[in-house]
């Protein structure tokens, strides 16, 4: 009897096994497809960052550079007191600001991109990553141009990476799920800023090359962060699955504050910059506009069972 | 100005709020914030403006060393216990 339960056990075991691996090996095909069409179109749309765009010697200050609508203190006290010459100075330091978040982002994601060619495992994907890099290395061209030309400098990056253990695959989902979630949020402020006819003609470049390609690097990045999850997630303690959640809802919650930056508003020429951001987060206005923006990949995000939670449902 | 009770009560208050897991009678200067996740990697940020604000002193994160946040001795020691004109950070 005892014999019989245990076969039972394994052939049940064995089967199941089989369906994920089955499984598993579809996905991958899916995943190797998704990834010559994206090579290919890097291919047929590859570009030099050096030639294209045209810089002007100086930026006029009667212009914007960051769609109001998407400035961290719109909606605030401390921009309406501004007047029309204030707000324009505002939205070059956010733009600033935007383009250093980027370059900062771009150069820890190269870092990570470089670290998974060719490792085990990535086989599927690497040949699509030498493509990544390299388009990641032109936005930060364009980018670090915009900041330093016009700006003489980057606004400092305030992140730091603080080394722990990781369950197996733990590391990997981590690291494209915040990458994805990053580029989410960018996009659709470079789709919006790209159609903007009221800003400087550089600054509308600028995001229409960047959203150029993030659109391939979302529909990898979308693919991928559903499939690591997949095939990590079921081997992970339920602590190690709950502190995932955790940590990427803290992420989200990090990446919006990054864009409101007290350095900003001092070189706008603000009061109280610490006050001011304060301010400005508490705001109710600025709240929608974060779930505006995340909504449709927090959907997508919730409806794969990789978050449980809504950050902005929680009350 | 503040005293340094005032700036290590601040802090501590910060950590508590921010960590949502641990009581105030949780928490001395010596509890090791980081090596306990009482306070991860993604609140590091957070906690630089907070130092910032309260400082008066721009942060060099490029400069830091790990340890510098280890606990609230060490983030008194390293970023208040220092003149403002000062050199940097001290290591850790």
């Amino acid at each position: 009897m005892r014999l019989g339960c245990t076969v039972f056990i394994c052939v049940h075991r064995w089967f199941h096994f089989v369906r994920f691996a089955e499984g598993v090996g579809a996905k991958m095909r899916g995943l190797s497809d998704l990834v010559g069409k994206l090579c290919e179109a890097s291919v047929q749309d590859f570009y030099s960052p050096y030639a294209g765009l045209d810089w002007p010697e100086k930026l006029e200050d009667d212009a914007w550079y960051f769609s109001p609508e998407l400035i961290s203190l719109f909606g605030s006290e401390a921009y309406a007191h501004l007047d029309a010459q204030g707000q324009k100075r505002l939205s070059f330091h956010e733009a600033v600001n935007f383009f250093s978040l980027n370059i900062h982002g771009e150069r820890s994601l190269i870092e990570g991109l470089a670290y998974r060619l060719y490792r085990k495992g990535n086989d599927d994907y690497t040949r699509y990553l030498h493509h990544f890099l390299d388009e990641e290395n032109k936005h930060m061209v364009y980018f670090g141009t915009f900041c330093v030309r016009y700006a003489a400098k980057v606004y400092p990056d305030k992140k730091m990476v603080l080394p722990r253990d990781y369950a197996p695959g733990e590391e990997d989902f981590l690291f494209f799920a915040k990458v994805l979630i990053f580029e989410e949020i960018v996009d659709v402020y470079n789709k919006r800023m790209a159609a903007d006819p009221r800003l400087h003609p550089i600054a509308r470049e600028i995001n229409r090359l960047h959203h150029r390609d993030e659109s391939r690097h979302l529909a990898f990045g979308r693919r991928l962060v559903k499939e690591l999850f997949d095939r990590h997630s079921p081997g992970w303690a339920p602590e190690v699955l709950s502190g995932v959640r955790e940590y990427l809802g803290d992420y989200i919650r990090s990446t919006w504050q990054e864009y409101y930056n007290p350095a900003v508003y001092k070189d706008a020429g603000l009061p109280n910059p610490y006050d001011v951001q304060k301010e400005a987060l508490s705001l109710p206005s600025c709240r929608s506009r974060h779930e505006q923006v995340s909504r449709p990949w927090l959907t997508m995000l919730l409806r794969q069972g990789i978050l449980t939670e809504d950050p902005y449902h929680d009350d | 100005m503040m005293t340094e009770a005032e700036i290590r009560q601040k802090l501590r208050e910060w950590v508590v709020r921010q960590s949502g897991k641990i009581r105030p009678e949780e928490l001395a200067d010596d509890t090791a914030i980081i090596e306990k996740r009482i306070i991860k990697s993604v609140r590091i940020p957070d906690l630089i403006l907070f130092i910032e604000e309260h400082s008066g002193r721009t942060i060099d994160v490029e400069q830091l060393k790990p340890g510098v946040f280890r606990n609230i001795d060490t983030i008194y020691r390293n970023f208040f216990a220092v003149k403002a004109d000062g050199p940097g950070p001290e290591k850790a």
